[in-house]
């Protein structure tokens, strides 16, 4: 397979940075918000890509992660009144060391135990919040980034702000994250989730291997929870539900759960598809039940869609035929 | 080189499109957002699916009865007042979303009744109503916090805060069960909090007291509750939570055969969430709740009748019961709001109307509205009934005894206001 060159790639990060740029001048303050969300979910549905598609582990609790994240940045916003910057890297870190327990404990388990593992954290998790004081309890906490700079101008709005900040944290993530999935580590990833028997064999060690991809995983998950905790301004526990792992995994599998080129693809559906159920029903003047549930049956038909027909997701199948073609 | 040109010329294709197609809509302004010649439009947010869902879900139904009977009666200086709702899930990230979605896309006036404390705060850091000058009127929720006039300036509560719930509680208790034992059920969290802040400021002494994690209230830690309580000899216990641990703290004490006097906060009584979680009428019964609106069998209340009838008509079938009353009069209120905003509202003076005129407005309460330039505090007071054996709060001996207080330390008195008579057919004067 024909592959860029780094520099190559660089280049195309800084230009759809540039696109990025243009794009927040351009759209009104709702899309903003919603570039912001998509930005949110492109860094949860890698971090799911890296742990399930690359070393070929299931989680369905990246949710609880995203909230280590987000009350880790809160909390250092809060206590310590650090700069948002210093607030998301103790975010990735605290996740990812919190994902290094997991990955120890996962390393051991596989299949339907792991996903069984990962759901009770995810059910579980969020609620700690309610045993502490200091974590706020139910109505949580307050995670405030701040003004934008008065240098970007008087009507520069804070949703405007809070999507460069989401969009170069993503672009800088999934620039590192490709860079990973090229590297040694990539390459184990690969063999092991392809047999771990044979892996093995090849000197891959296998416990070393996974709760790695574990941890590095969970520091995406943890930024992309204090990315989440940025743009609604709060952390609690209600704002890490079950059902965010489950869209997390959804948009997985749509972007395609085996390539990171497609991850664009689940995150847009995510943010996209309340908006089109929205559009569906006011034209057919549905009820109040159709119009409450349409969302939940769209991504649902989407995904069962995507499962028999392009099970590698889109991306992967077009990649795929194409090299079909070249081959014949 | 060639495949990197493609992409280059894909992503710069795709802004253009995007661009050219946000730039499309850009539609011609009028006075006010969210106001024209014929139509005021309104948004809200609350969970309409999910677990939290039930109960809450009637509330939009019974304020769209209500506008769409005031608007069938010539609407507002004759605007019809359309309600936009929006499923949040109870998620705080789903009710951000939604409600920028109201504010930026489509273009209320003004947001009403949105749900949760948790949302609520998200959206007041994130959406920032306060910034953008969107009035957000009664939102459901006692948190003391949004009475914060200064940090919150354009929120209206409605509920009275817990903080004033447990205050009158804890006078309703010394005047009725004095020199019992006194056990509480409360929720560990700003909710729970402010209920401790009131019943300590009351002087209130607990033989025992249970604190739950929100979201860890089912049978089997409701049967610790039980164990607790009744190892302390409990004669009366309150239970100041949500439905769903009144309902499994009421279920699992009648399996266990433990049955002391119970007293249910305001947030936790509603009747027909209770039995829909699967308690039988039979266990409310004779258990004492809080309320500020008359009962909603009492079809003696010209407000009760009127509200009731008009419900049936637009949602048959669904009962009426304090959701959907609670629903029906915060869309009243907010009719008379707009009416007193002047003939060509914005949300400037809609805001300054409820200042200044709030206080006089009519509404089902049996209390008074508090609305001031200072405090954005609707109702101030409750009155305590005992539950039927249908699972109806009733008032005992058919009459109401009116508590009120504030949120601070002023005393709790009993009130002697008399509710003014509903206006003409139900509709803004």
């Amino acid at each position: 397979m024909h592959k860029l060159s780094n520099k190559k790639r660089l280049f195309i990060f800084l230009l759809l940075g540039v696109a990025i740029y243009f794009i927040s001048g351009a759209v009104d303050e709702l899309r903003v918000y919603q570039g912001a969300t998509i930005a949110v979910y492109v860094v949860g549905i890698a971090s799911i890509i890296l742990l399930t598609g690359y070393s070929g582990q299931v989680s369905l609790g990246q949710g609880a992660l995203l909230g280590v994240g987000g009350y880790a940045a809160a909390l250092s916003r809060i206590h310590f009144n650090a700069p948002i910057w210093i607030c998301f890297a103790i975010a990735i870190l605290t996740a990812a060391f919190a994902g290094a327990l997991l990955g120890i404990a996962a390393a051991r388990l596989s299949g339907p135990y792991l996903a069984g593992t990962t759901l009770a954290l995810a059910v579980g998790l969020p609620s700690i919040a309610n045993q502490f004081g200091f974590l706020g309890g139910e109505q949580g906490l307050l995670f405030d980034v701040g003004f934008p700079p008065l240098s970007l101008g008087e009507d520069f709005t804070q949703y405007k702000w809070f999507f460069w900040i989401a969009s170069l944290a993503t672009l800088i993530a999934i620039f590192w994250l490709q860079n990973v999935m090229r590297s040694r580590y990539g390459r184990s990833w690969k063999a092991v989730r392809g047999n771990d028997v044979a892996a093995e064999l090849a000197g891959i060690n296998l416990t070393r291997n996974k709760t790695l991809a574990f941890t590095l995983s969970a520091g995406l998950a943890g930024l992309s929870g204090a990315l989440l905790a940025m743009t609604i301004g709060t952390v609690s526990p209600s704002a890490f539900p079950l059902a965010l792992s489950f869209s997390l995994l959804t948009g997985a599998v749509l972007s395609g759960v085996t390539t990171l080129g497609g991850v664009i693809i689940g995150a847009v559906t995510l943010v996209a598809i309340p908006d089109i159920a929205g559009a569906v029903a006011s034209r057919f003047g549905s009820s109040e039940a159709v119009t409450n549930n349409l969302p939940g049956l769209l991504v649902s038909t989407l995904l069962i869609l995507t499962v028999l027909f392009v099970p590698n997701g889109p991306v992967e199948q077009l990649r795929a035929r194409r090299e079909h073609r070249v081959n014949k | 080189m060639t495949r990197m040109n493609r992409r280059t010329l894909i992503s710069a294709s795709a802004v253009l499109a995007v661009a050219a197609l946000t730039a499309a809509t850009v539609p011609a302004q009028a006075a006010e957002v969210g106001v024209t010649n014929s139509e005021i439009k309104l948004g809200m947010t609350l969970p309409m699916t999910g677990t939290a869902s039930p109960g809450y879900n009637k509330i939009p139904g019974a304020m769209k009865a209500y506008f769409d009977y005031l608007n069938a009666n010539g609407g507002v200086n004759g605007r019809k007042i359309t309600l936009k709702v929006e499923d949040d899930q109870y998620v705080p990230t789903q009710a951000v979303a939604k409600t920028n979605k109201l504010i930026l896309q489509d273009k209320v006036m003004a947001l009403i009744s949105p749900l949760g404390t948790a949302n609520n705060k998200a959206v007041a850091a994130s959406v920032n109503p306060a910034r953008r000058g969107v009035p957000v009127l009664f939102v459901n929720t006692g948190f003391s916090g949004f009475a914060d006039t200064k940090k919150y300036p354009t929120t209206y509560t409605i509920l009275p805060s817990y903080v004033m719930e447990a205050k009158i509680m804890a006078e309703y208790i010394k005047d009725n069960f004095a020199g019992k034992t006194l056990g509480l059920v409360y929720q560990d969290d700003d909710f729970g909090t402010d209920a401790l802040k009131g019943f300590t400021q009351a002087g209130i002494n607990f033989a025992v007291k249970v604190p739950y994690a929100s979201g860890s209230q089912g049978a089997a830690t409701a049967a610790g509750w039980v164990t607790k309580l009744s190892a302390a000899k409990a004669d009366v216990v309150i239970l100041f939570g949500v439905s769903s641990a009144t309902a499994a703290g009421l279920g699992t004490a009648a399996a266990l055969k433990y049955a002391p006097q119970w007293i249910l906060g305001s947030v936790g009584g509603d009747a027909t969430t209770i039995k829909a979680a699967g308690v039988p009428a039979g266990v409310l019964y004779n258990a004492v709740g809080a309320s500020f609106a008359p009962a909603t069998t009492d079809m003696t209340d010209e407000y009760v009748k009127l509200f009731s009838d008009i419900y049936a008509k637009a949602v048959p079938g669904s009962a009426f019961d304090n959701n959907v009353l609670i629903g029906m009069n915060s869309a009243f209120v907010a009719a008379q709001a707009i009416k007193a905003a002047g003939t060509n509202p914005t949300r400037k003076s809609l805001m300054d109307a409820i200042d200044a005129k709030g206080a006089s407005f009519a509404s089902a309460a049996l209390l008074p509205l508090n609305y001031s330039k200072t405090s954005h505090i609707g109702y101030s007071g409750y009155w305590f009934g005992k539950y039927s054996p249908t699972g109806d709060l009733k008032p005992v001996d058919g009459k109401y005894v009116l508590y009120t207080t504030d949120s601070g330390s002023g005393a709790v008195v009993k009130s002697t206001w008399k509710r003014p008579a509903m206006p003409a057919k139900g509709l803004p004067q």
